[in-house]
């Protein structure tokens, strides 16, 4: 009996595969042949340059430009004094890093309990009201509005009206970030365990209270978590605020591009690559102090 | 009871360094001079007053449309890119191809990490700069300079999901006969699908922000249509051009919610 149920039973599953998956998949497949076909067709896309000998001479030119072989004194990032110069930078920037992510962290710890669904409908305490549904939507409008808006466009923005240096880039990452830690610490809230807030509420709790002692307790080590992780992606990307004179390394690295000073821009990027490695593990570290238990 | 953690492990410990980072941060900012340009609240408000209403007039909705398409186009093309390698690396990078006890498992692992790694620490937009240093401008140089960085992301994620599959099923695979890639196929891949695809989505909707910005580098699309706009002060043609990109990315999200909740059901 086993023997002849148990194929049947697969194919069944198979064929409940679900449609709007499959359906999906070849949709994105369509898109994908549809972009390639019009990159391909919509002018030159540069890849018949790829056949020319003098593209990869070029290449080749510029890779050698980046090592510094073409300097008598040397490229600059043997040198401990072109090091020393931009190390200014490199704590500029670090710092610019941690501001965008305190300034995401603060909007965040402001903003988040009222973007999540269970609080503004009620059910872990408070009264559900008509004007918390509406803080809701706009909370969430702002969040979806402040997280697809790239930090690059932020920041161009914010250099019209603010002047250069670290705290335009940390804004315009700041206020990225908080689109997206908005939005993931509002979830954490809605899959939370509300069995402390209700058991709280029914012994008379305050909304203050609860929030303080059965939904923060319960959320701030995801949240922290999260904040932790952007940190790793926000100082990969002070790079490009730096870009519209946000200042940092960003800046730097413009500048010596423009003024084809090839061997400083490798020194930016050991630079960079330094910050970066740095970061993850101290973020890896914080993490684990962070931990649930 | 739990045992008390020493102090460098204490939760306070932790709070009190996250803000003493933040307090040392803000000391970074240059006070002494004005923070605002001369006229800079004035302008700041400007911008502010353009979204009431936004150009909506046809002939710009047309550009705008155009610009979307353009940078859609180069997102999904890098994301093919960005799988195609990302994929493999992330395979030999998980170590799932190679038996636990074989000689060749960490040096494999580690070198693919380190290429995964190496790809991922610079940001698309110096790829861009770079490529187009050394190759010129073209699509080509946007479509490398996306699929790099990404490859690097979704090879270590891949490669995380593919170590997490349960290890009971694997086990019953093995002991049936199947071979590392056997399990690969039957095992970790079906088993990780759901993951797979709905992270490889969220990236997607990540690289079509990172297209719009490859416009700083000259490449067009709505980042180079923001950047014209902005150059010539027309504030509400900036807002018609976010909301469109607010708009693709919304799209793409709810899109990408609904493919990972039917895979989920199923």
């Amino acid at each position: 009996m086993i023997e002849t149920r148990e194929p049947t039973r697969y194919t069944e599953r198979r064929r409940r595969k679900p449609p709007f998956a499959r359906l999906s998949f070849y949709t994105f497949l369509g898109l994908i042949a549809v972009a390639w076909g019009y990159i391909f067709m919509a002018g030159d896309s540069g890849f018949t340059m790829l056949l020319e000998g003098r593209t990869w001479e070029n290449a080749w030119q510029f890779l050698m430009r980046l090592a510094g072989a073409d300097l008598d004194e040397g490229p600059a990032f043997l040198q401990a004094e072109q090091w020393w110069a931009t190390g200014r930078l490199a704590y500029n920037t670090l710092a610019m890093s941690v501001l965008a992510i305190g300034i995401a962290g603060f909007g965040t710890f402001l903003t988040f309990i009222f973007a999540a669904r269970n609080m503004s409908s009620g059910s872990l305490g408070g009264t559900p009201s008509r004007l918390g549904a509406v803080v809701y939507y706009l909370l969430r409008i702002f969040y979806a509005f402040t997280r697809a808006v790239p930090e690059l466009v932020w920041a161009m923005l914010i250099v019209f009206f603010l002047s250069p240096g670290i705290l335009p880039g940390a804004i315009a990452l700041g206020i990225h970030n908080l689109g997206i830690m908005g939005r993931l610490a509002a979830e954490v809230v809605e899959d939370m365990d509300p069995a402390p807030a209700r058991a709280m509420r029914a012994s008379g709790a305050g909304i203050f209270q609860i929030f303080l002692y059965a939904i923060l307790p319960q959320t701030l080590p995801h949240f922290i978590t999260y904040l932790l992780y952007r940190w790793e992606v926000v100082i990969r990307t002070t790079v490009v605020v730096g870009f519209v004179s946000a200042g940092g390394l960003g800046l730097e690295m413009r500048l010596n591009l423009s003024f084809f000073h090839y061997d400083q821009v490798t020194l930016l990027i050991l630079w960079y690559l330094l910050l970066v490695i740095g970061v993850d593990f101290l973020s890896a570290w914080m993490r684990k102090l962070a931990r649930f238990d | 009871m739990r045992p008390a953690r020493p102090l460098l492990e204490s939760p306070h410990f932790l709070s009190l360094l996250l803000l003493g980072a933040v307090a040392w941060s803000v000391t970074g900012i240059g006070w002494g001079e004005p923070l605002l340009h001369t006229g800079g609240g004035d302008s700041a408000l400007d911008l502010l007053l353009a979204l009431f209403p936004p150009d909506l007039s046809p002939s710009f909705l047309l550009v705008c449309l155009q610009a979307a398409w353009q940078t859609l186009s180069i997102a999904l093309a890098s994301i093919t890119v960005a799988v195609l390698l990302g994929f493999p690396l992330g395979v030999m990078a998980s170590g799932a191809l190679v038996s636990p006890n074989s000689r060749l498992r960490a040096p494999l692992m580690i070198s693919s990490r380190f290429v995964l790694g190496t790809l991922r620490s610079i940001h698309e937009l110096v790829w861009a700069v770079l490529l187009v240093a050394a190759i010129g401008l073209s699509p080509l140089a946007a479509i490398v300079a996306l699929g790099l960085p990404y490859a690097g992301i979704l090879g270590r994620i891949y490669a995380e999901f593919l170590e997490d599959t349960p290890e009971d099923p694997l086990t019953a695979l093995r002991s049936a006969g199947a071979s590392s890639w056997q399990t690969l196929i039957f095992g970790r891949l079906p088993m990780s699908t759901p993951d797979l695809v709905s992270y490889t989505f969220y990236r997607f909707e990540c690289s079509i922000r990172s297209a719009a910005i490859l416009s700083f580098v000259g490449i067009r699309g709505i980042g180079y249509e923001i950047q014209l706009s902005l150059g010539e002060l027309l504030f509400s043609q900036v807002w018609t051009l976010l909301l469109i990109l607010l708009a693709i990315v919304a799209l793409v999200d709810f899109w990408s919610g609904r493919v990972r909740q039917s895979l989920v059901e199923s």
